[in-house]
């Protein structure tokens, strides 16, 4: 906060503690990066910048753009080194280039609560859940009896945090400030919630679900979270309830012994350590519906103005997005190295993945990966590709998904809402060369 | 020839071991994040300030400071937070002078990082 004369400091500490104002000061009026500036600048990433020239004005370059703040990392056995978002509750993110696997292990899956983290049960497969409200036939069945009555089914689903890419919003949105990471795409096991509901018998004007969960809310009134969806969602064949994860009981921290997986949907509705869904024929009225919680503009509004979201609608499908897996933000790689093979994972929610393309110039050409198709519907994609980098320095490379209606990521989070949801704009690793 | 029998069971008694020490891990993992919840914090880890005391007091009975930190919001959104967190997580609500102390200390400590090289936003002016 003090009032030093920008000279004084290094750029590095220039963009450490202010990096808007420093982008103004290093890029001037003309936003043309020039002479001491620039050399200021690649002294200050640790190399020469070879795409200067395209570097637009107003973006922090990668490398500086993290806060003062370095990251906190969470150390728990069973679980790799994720970024600690906060501890109670507590958050934890996947970094990007730990996303790497196909089927992500359950030490590289994100942790999400809202709430307190229940004791583990002793016989899971004594488990109940209940289902009931607009049915015929309230049912409440077994782990055991919900695998011996219905047909089991195993498939690689993404689940992803509603507000994952929140920290791209400006102003800041209120929660966790995700980056990528809040993604993961197990391979879970279960029954459909359709042929349960089925069983059940729903009723004509059943329109929504409510869910319900056995974690508490921190101040110890009440649970946690409990959301709720639109009826045709419940009934998806990909809307599971799943008691095994990656061929193994789901873990403590994901949910066990029972857990809603709601692909391709805010994860909130994933319910853990489920117990009951309820069938409504009006909007569920739980803890994170409504308001502002999962919800966003129809008619955008003014970034950082006050708004109740009386006239918002809940997040649905989550918008495309992309991974780069194969190399950490930071990576210094040998002095020659002129071309580079990567790849990442990208999803879009209830859609597929059409196209990835990457760029090494700040945006100013864009290059095509190769995309695989997912195994199953409602699973992440590969994609990969080889990229040039004509001579040793800083790079950026830039990687932006478009999903099959053809919908890009954008260059900057839209669509800006208090609470900070569906920020997926194009994702930018630093790389030097030399 | 032998071998393969052997090798057969050993891997399935590997299998059965990873099965059996599941209950265990799921046990520690849970411990574990209750320690996390539990851990105790210092008031300095927060801005020096007046209302310091407060905001800690207040605020930690629900969740650490970690959600308090990360946070960079104007008076006007750190307001509007209490009222969200009164109406939707049962927090007893902020009245009066006091919540004047604590929305001041978070919007003086923990304002916006910066208003952005052209002044912030020109409908909000």
């Amino acid at each position: 906060m003090a009032h030093q004369n920008p000279s004084e400091r290094s750029v590095q500490e220039l963009y450490r503690d202010d990096p808007e104002r420093a982008d103004a000061l290093v890029w001037g009026r003309r936003g043309a990066l020039q002479g001491a500036a620039l050399a200021a600048m690649g002294a200050a990433l640790g190399g020469s910048i070879p795409f200067a020239r395209n570097m637009p004005s107003g973006l922090v370059p990668a490398a500086l753009a993290q806060g003062a703040n370095q990251p906190q990392f969470l150390q728990m056995e069973g679980k790799a080194p994720l970024i600690l978002q906060g501890e109670r509750p507590l958050n934890a993110e996947t970094p990007e280039h730990l996303l790497d696997d196909p089927v992500t292990p359950a030490d590289k899956f994100f942790i999400r609560n809202n709430g307190s983290v229940p004791d583990t049960v002793a016989d899971a497969r004594a488990w109940k859940i209940r289902i009931d409200g607009e049915v015929n036939t309230p049912l409440e069945l077994t782990i055991a009896e919900l695998e011996q009555r219905f047909e089991i089914v195993t498939r690689k689903l993404q689940m992803e945090c509603g507000g994952n890419g929140r920290s791209g919003f400006s102003p800041q949105a209120a929660g966790n400030q995700w980056g990528n990471g809040a993604i993961s795409n197990a391979e879970w096991t279960g029954v459909r919630l359709h042929d349960v509901l089925r069983a059940a018998g729903v009723k004509d004007g059943a329109k929504f679900t409510g869910q319900h969960g056995a974690d508490s809310h921190l101040s110890a009134q009440g649970p946690a979270i409990s959301r709720g969806m639109r009826i045709e969602k419940a009934m998806d064949e990909d809307t599971l309830i799943c008691f095994r994860m990656n061929g193994a009981a789901i873990p403590q921290m994901h949910g066990a012994p029972a857990r809603l997986v709601v692909p391709g949907w805010p994860g909130s509705l994933s319910q853990k350590w489920f117990t009951r869904l309820e069938v409504l024929n009006k909007p569920h009225t739980g803890r994170g519906m409504g308001g502002t919680s999962y919800r966003i503009p129809v008619r955008p509004i003014v970034p950082g103005s006050r708004n109740n979201g009386a006239d918002f609608v809940d997040m649905e499908s989550m918008p495309v997005r992309s991974v780069l897996s194969s190399h950490a933000h930071g990576t210094r790689l040998p002095a020659g190295t002129r071309s580079l093979d990567i790849r990442g994972h990208a999803w879009a929610g209830d859609l597929s993945v059409r196209d990835v393309h990457v760029s090494t110039d700040f945006g100013q050409s864009w290059q095509a990966m190769q995309v695989a198709a997912p195994p199953n519907r409602h699973a992440w994609q590969r994609w990969q590709g080889r990229i040039a980098l004509p001579s040793d320095g800083y790079y950026e490379i830039w990687y932006r998904a478009t999903d099959s209606n053809g919908r890009m990521q954008p260059h900057v989070a839209a669509n800006w809402n208090p609470q900070g949801y569906g920020a997926n704009p194009i994702s930018r690793v630093a790389i030097l060369i030399g | 020839m032998r071998l393969l029998p052997y090798a057969a069971v050993v891997v399935l008694l590997c299998a059965s071991a990873t099965i059996a020490q599941t209950p265990d891990l799921a046990q520690r993992q849970a411990e574990a994040a209750a320690a996390l919840a539990e851990r105790q914090e210092e008031e300095t880890v927060l801005a020096e300030g007046e209302g310091r005391s407060e905001v800690f007091g207040y605020c930690t009975a629900c969740h650490n400071t970690a959600l308090i930190r990360r946070s960079a919001f104007t008076r006007e959104r750190w307001d509007e937070l209490m009222d969200w967190m009164a109406e939707k997580h049962g927090m007893n609500p902020l009245e009066g002078e006091f919540r004047d102390t604590i929305v001041d200390y978070l919007a003086r400590h923990y304002g916006p990082l910066t208003r952005g090289p052209r002044g912030g936003n020109p409908f909000l002016n």
